[in-house]
């Protein structure tokens, strides 16, 4: 990267995040207590989510059916929970059952070498079609009770909610895991150039394998942070949940040609793919403008990230010299 | 193994070629949905199929071009339902039957000029820009409608739709085989259906062969996009109400019907004959389980369930016709590719 242009991505998305953030307080009552508390409570399971996308992304693969396997998730646990099971029991039950799902998405992937988004677009199809077919009432339960919620409603200090505790757990051990471990570098190997992964002993498909296991449980946890905070439980709310995980992941930074891109990337891209929605209700907007926007999100992000801009500076300055030189041409010869 | 019994595995092979088994299952459905529930035999209900299938039909016969440069259209659903919505409204304003078709399609063309102007002049893959306009055309749609239902037209209009041919055979079914015979045409038989599929084969080569590949492109985003229009104001004459609901899944349909006819989501091998048969199973099996009584979302979960499983058929008949290639060319000297 040229030395001029030295600030990082990350350091932008930080900027942007807190203009939102100084806009929101100056003109709401975003900068109260419960404005602070309910933010931070929601933004968390997109921050979960958007880091396990990222890393799916890092590997050129995605996931479609995120959100309708957190509906799958939090039907395990309801479902536990309304046969008595405590939290021990119900939350790794629930974790396996997201993990699981997205295995699946990997095994078929990886396999039979078809591409991503086609198997978890039909996947997603497969789940939607299942709630309604074969859980009782589509998995709707409630009054869930006391066990179910304690935990998403539980804060620290008055305003730092437990599940975004959970969130920065998640984005401390993620980072720690791509920037020092080995299977954090085979993910950018991988995703970078898979030939020389392949030459430096890294095995591309078990890479791709284990990540989609990871996008998984941290879907999952997902799932839970924001199934815990409600006293019910119905899988079809998160239909459509992977809209935001992607298009944070996207705004983060995080390449869709996999390779490049950071944790806290993601994190942050959450954090302002979250605040554009609440700034929008604020504004009075309805909730379909939703899909325009985070569509719109998507495009520009990712048009941002693959769009060459010296290249493109350097043909609009030719252009505009060779109509200068064509002005003068005109000039002289009248 | 000898090279004489290789080669008749080879022709055997491909006698049982992958629209002969798909014919099989189309007709195999028919037979079993007719002997569950008897009436599916009678000539009006059996062709009714034909009507069902008319817009799924005319855009996966687009999508055919489009996955065999190995894109896709996510969003072609939702641009259906832009194009319907848009027909709604001028009608509702204008009451006037022309403007309100002229105005439709021109959206929806303008929709598709969008992904192919995106897909052919930037990096951005066909998946990535196809997912987001999708999101987009669902939320423009969504915008333009609010929570309104747009219902009421003309029977002049309709009748497009909802004309039977001797009594019998749906309007659709002739739309869907002009559309299929001029476009088979052009895929098997003229240099773009060579260089659709040799854009998926080798886009590098196609280019350096001195073909105009993103004029190729922006081209089939278009007619996908037209076509999209095309179907929504069939949909509407059929169903005669225009809504925000009115594209959901329809891209999974599309996409199954094609990929199902064989032609391969990583592109290079197509059939437009396959995407037919393809589009007339989904029609049987949407027409089997209306009569069956089965919900919507149990044909969704089987679709889904034929897609990942027609995914994973194709997958291991390219491993199987590699490895196949592979024992050829170990059993005959330096093979000769054939053209």
């Amino acid at each position: 990267m040229n030395k001029k242009i030295a600030i990082s991505r990350e350091a932008i998305l930080g900027g942007i995040l807190v203009a939102f953030i100084v806009i929101l307080a100056l003109t709401t009552n975003f900068a109260t207590t419960s404005g602070i508390y309910s933010f931070l409570l929601d933004v968390s399971p997109t921050i979960v989510a958007a880091i396990g996308l990222g890393m799916l992304i890092f590997t050129g693969n995605i996931d479609i059916s995120a959100g309708t396997i957190s509906g799958f998730v939090a039907y395990t646990a309801g479902a536990l929970v309304k046969e008595g099971a405590p939290m021990i029991l119900f939350v790794p039950a629930a974790l396996a059952v997201g993990t699981l799902l997205a295995g699946l998405n990997g095994f078929i992937t990886v396999k039979f070498k078809v591409p991503s988004i086609v198997v978890t677009l039909a996947m997603n199809m497969v789940h939607i079609g299942f709630y309604a077919t074969f859980l009782p009432q589509s998995g709707w339960i409630e009054n869930l009770g006391a066990d179910f919620t304690w935990f998403g409603r539980a804060r620290l200090f008055d305003i730092v909610p437990y599940t975004f505790i959970v969130a920065a757990l998640v984005i401390v051990v993620a980072a720690f895991v791509m920037k020092y471990t080995r299977f954090g570098r085979a993910l950018y190997a991988v995703g970078g150039n898979q030939t020389s992964a392949v030459y430096s002993g890294i095995k591309p498909g078990a890479t791709v394998m284990k990540v989609f296991f990871v996008e998984g449980f941290l879907i999952a946890v997902s799932a839970l942070l924001r199934a815990m905070t409600r006293n019910e439980v119905m899988p079809s709310v998160f239909i459509g949940r992977e809209l935001f995980f992607i298009a944070a992941a996207l705004v983060g930074g995080i390449s869709i040609f996999g390779g490049s891109g950071k944790i806290v990337g993601a994190a942050l891209g959450a954090g302002i793919v979250y605040l554009l929605s609440i700034a929008m209700i604020y504004f009075g907007l309805q909730d379909y403008y939703q899909f325009a926007l985070q569509g719109a999100i998507i495009l520009i992000a990712v048009y941002i990230t693959v769009a060459d801009f010296g290249k493109i500076r350097k043909g609009l300055q030719r252009r505009f010299r060779k109509r200068a030189a064509a002005t003068e041409n005109t000039g002289a010869s009248s | 193994m000898s090279a004489a019994q290789i080669s008749r595995k080879f022709r055997l092979s491909r006698l049982v070629s992958h629209q002969s088994v798909l014919l099989l299952v189309l007709i195999l459905l028919v037979v079993v949905f007719g002997i569950v529930e008897p009436v599916f035999f009678r000539p009006r209900v059996l062709f009714d199929v034909f009507a069902i299938v008319g817009e799924v039909g005319l855009m996966a016969l687009a999508m055919t071009y489009i996955i065999s440069t190995g894109g896709v259209d996510l969003g072609v659903g939702y641009n259906l339902q832009m194009a319907g919505i848009v027909f709604g409204v001028v009608w509702g304003a204008t009451a006037s039957v022309p403007l309100a078709i002229i105005l439709a399609l021109a959206v929806s063309t303008l929709a598709g000029m969008f992904n192919g102007l995106v897909i052919s002049r930037t990096k951005i893959p066909p998946l990535v820009t196809t997912l987001a306009t999708m999101y987009l055309f669902r939320g423009i749609s969504m915008i333009i409608a609010g929570t309104r239902t747009f219902t009421g037209f003309p029977d002049s209009f309709s009748a497009f739709s909802n004309t039977d041919l001797f009594g019998v055979l749906p309007i659709q079914a002739i739309y869907l085989l002009v559309a299929f015979v001029v476009m088979d045409y052009f895929y098997e038989r003229g240099s773009l259906g060579r260089n659709l599929k040799g854009l998926g084969f080798n886009e590098k080569a196609v280019i350096f062969s001195g073909v105009n590949a993103r004029r190729i492109k922006f081209g089939i985003y278009t007619l996908i996009g037209l076509l999209a229009g095309v179907a929504a104001l069939i949909y509407l004459g059929r169903l005669s109400a225009a809504k925000t609901s009115m594209g959901d899944y329809l891209n999974f349909e599309v996409i199954t019907a094609v990929l199902l006819g064989g032609t391969s989501i990583m592109g290079g091998v197509g059939s437009m004959r396959g995407t037919f048969i393809g589009v007339l199973i989904i029609g049987v099996l949407k027409k089997g389980f209306t009569l069956l009584n089965f919900s919507g979302n149990i044909y969704n979960f089987t679709l889904g369930v034929i897609l990942i499983l027609s995914l994973i058929a194709f997958s291991l008949e390219q491993q199987r016709q590699a490895k196949a290639g592979r024992e050829r060319g170990a059993a005959e000297e330096a093979p000769v590719p054939q053209t």
